[in-house]
């Protein structure tokens, strides 16, 4: 890890910095917000004050106050929570069941991997988002149906890459020593084979997260998403409003926020790729 | 050798009218090896020579049970090894061992050596010979246990498969082109290497090379092998000295001789 940091340039550690401060504001606003559920107190992006609705940004209120006077950054701050929730979230059911499934596929071969293939095409081919809005009629709306929709979707990726780097390690000599030395497929497929692809898996975080993050956005500024809780797709939604009569605040805040997070992110996924790929990195050394 | 003392030892393989057929599904089928038989004793050296393709590779694949065989049958100890039970095979496993061509390769690249060589110890019923002394064995220093193949070069990676290897005491070596991949000065100390511990640990050892100098240096019997068939077995000298086949001639002839081209460019 300390390795790691040593090799990313100065635009990589940026963004780190900027995700960890994101993740602090995140996890503040988490606190808070549990806090004041424990203490059956109104948490602060829910306080309603409509004496003071639509105000600009202001020293008390820094982003503004939306349609219901309340405090647009508290809410931004409790939206980024969710989005680490569900960024994590999916991430947790993602990427264990497409390593998972990329590993026994890329390992055995033969029957085993064709259903795994044919796993993976049924579930691409399918609409995610119609997916997703069934996921959650069963589990009923809410970050539960958004994470399950979300992670049942996206271990695709998950699954193809890691699959096909198994399949390039499995004729290598060392696992066909391993094989030789008698060790069960299974310490080769965990103790050998995974730890050799698994900075795929850092590598395929840094990629799914902005893209959950953003997936749950448009759900949610949909209506079908988080209930009650200011998600920043909800947000949206309700800045939309009274864009056209100059309220701009709540809507530039939440844009940016998402903007940034995105572009921090999809750039240290850029960079991971290009430090950890052996295919690329040779041609950097 | 001679004759007498090889029968008097133990049979550890019978390779009879071995078939190995690679088939893929929407490729041709190719018959990689086209029924070969052999045997091999305890504590023997055999050589197999030939060309890239011939199908030497594929015998040892075979042997490890990488690859099924398409025909015939390997015995060993008598028993056909395609018919094993779990616990045979596991057994087996620790009878007879293997060393690759790639040398770093061979070795996972996230272990470092004292890793790898505790993992073969742990997965043992009785745990045998510990990393020093099996990297004492091989003439390493301790100074590369806690170092990662990549650190290592080619020719301690391959000393540390043949401690890997050597860590489940296994009667049977493998070594499928054990020193092609090393330069010249290593190639001499690996294969004076296997002669050591075939010397001191007894072991029986078949050799696959495409290399003929470095077969005739070790081997006791070499079997010259072309297009999935051996077209000359016999004892060492005899083969190299007196080939009875068209095509182990045409292969020593191919050899450059220093000499012989240095004689002939003295003249004018």
């Amino acid at each position: 890890m300390k390795a790691l940091w040593n090799r990313l340039s100065v635009g990589g550690r940026l963004c780190l910095a900027v995700i960890a401060a994101y993740f602090l504001c995140a996890a503040w606003g988490g606190a808070r917000s549990l806090r004041a559920r424990l203490a059956d107190e109104t948490p602060a992006y829910n306080v309603v004050n409509v004496s003071a609705r639509y105000q600009p940004p202001s020293a008390t209120h820094w982003m503004g106050t939306d349609n219901l006077g309340r405090d647009v950054s508290a809410r931004l701050v409790q939206g980024a929570w969710i989005s680490f929730q569900v960024g994590i979230g999916t991430s947790l059911i993602a990427i264990p069941l497409g390593v998972l499934l990329g590993l026994l596929g890329g390992y055995f071969g033969g029957k085993t991997d064709s259903l795994v293939v044919w796993l993976c095409a049924t579930v691409a081919s399918m609409p995610g988002l119609l997916f997703i809005l069934a996921i959650s009629l069963i589990a009923g709306k809410g970050i539960l149906g958004i994470l399950l929709g979300i992670g049942l979707t996206t271990w695709v990726g998950v699954c193809r890459t890691i699959r096909a780097e198994v399949m390039k390690h499995r004729d290598r000599a060392y696992v066909q020593a391993a094989r030789v030395l008698g060790y069960s497929h299974l310490r080769i497929m965990f103790r050998h084979i995974l730890p050799n692809v698994a900075h795929l898996i850092l590598i395929q975080f840094s990629i799914r997260f902005p893209g959950s993050v953003a997936t749950e956005v448009f759900i949610s500024f949909l209506g079908i998403g988080v209930q009650g809780e200011p998600s920043w797709g909800v947000m949206i939604g309700n800045a939309r409003m009274r864009l056209w009569q100059g309220v701009w605040w709540e809507m530039t805040f939440v844009t940016l926020a998402i903007f940034v997070l995105v572009l921090v992110f999809n750039h240290l996924a850029d960079e991971l790729r290009d430090i950890l790929d052996p295919a690329l990195r040779n041609e950097r050394n | 050798m001679n004759g007498e003392t090889e029968n008097a030892r133990e049979v550890l393989f019978q390779v009879k009218d071995l078939h190995v057929t690679y088939r893929r599904p929407g490729q041709k089928a190719v018959e990689a090896v086209r029924g070969v038989s052999f045997d091999l004793h305890a504590g023997e050296t055999l050589g197999i020579v030939g060309e890239s393709g011939s199908g030497k590779s594929t015998i040892a694949k075979t042997l490890m049970l990488l690859q099924p065989s398409s025909g015939g049958e390997i015995l060993f100890r008598g028993t056909n090894i395609a018919s094993f039970t779990s616990a045979a095979r596991r057994q087996y496993r620790r009878d007879v061992q293997m060393v690759f061509q790639d040398a770093v390769g061979s070795l996972n690249p996230r272990m470092t050596i004292r890793q790898a060589l505790e993992e073969v110890r742990a997965s043992q019923p009785e745990p045998g010979p510990g990393a020093e002394e099996l990297l004492d064995r091989v003439g390493l220093s301790k100074a590369v246990l806690d170092q990662y193949p990549r650190e290592l070069s080619g020719g301690q990676c391959q000393r540390a498969s043949f401690a890997r290897a050597l860590a489940v005491n296994p009667q049977v070596l493998v070594a499928d082109e054990p020193v092609s991949a090393l330069d010249v000065s290593v190639q001499a100390r690996i294969l004076n290497l296997m002669r050591d511990l075939r010397r001191e640990l007894g072991l029986a050892i078949l050799l696959i090379a495409h290399d003929l100098s470095v077969v005739r240096n070790v081997c006791d019997r070499v079997c010259v092998m072309h297009r999935g068939l051996f077209e000359d077995v016999g004892p060492a000298e005899d083969v190299f000295d007196h080939p009875r086949s068209d095509y182990t001639k045409n292969l020593l002839a191919a050899v450059p001789d220093v000499r012989r081209s240095l004689a002939a460019r003295k003249q004018p």
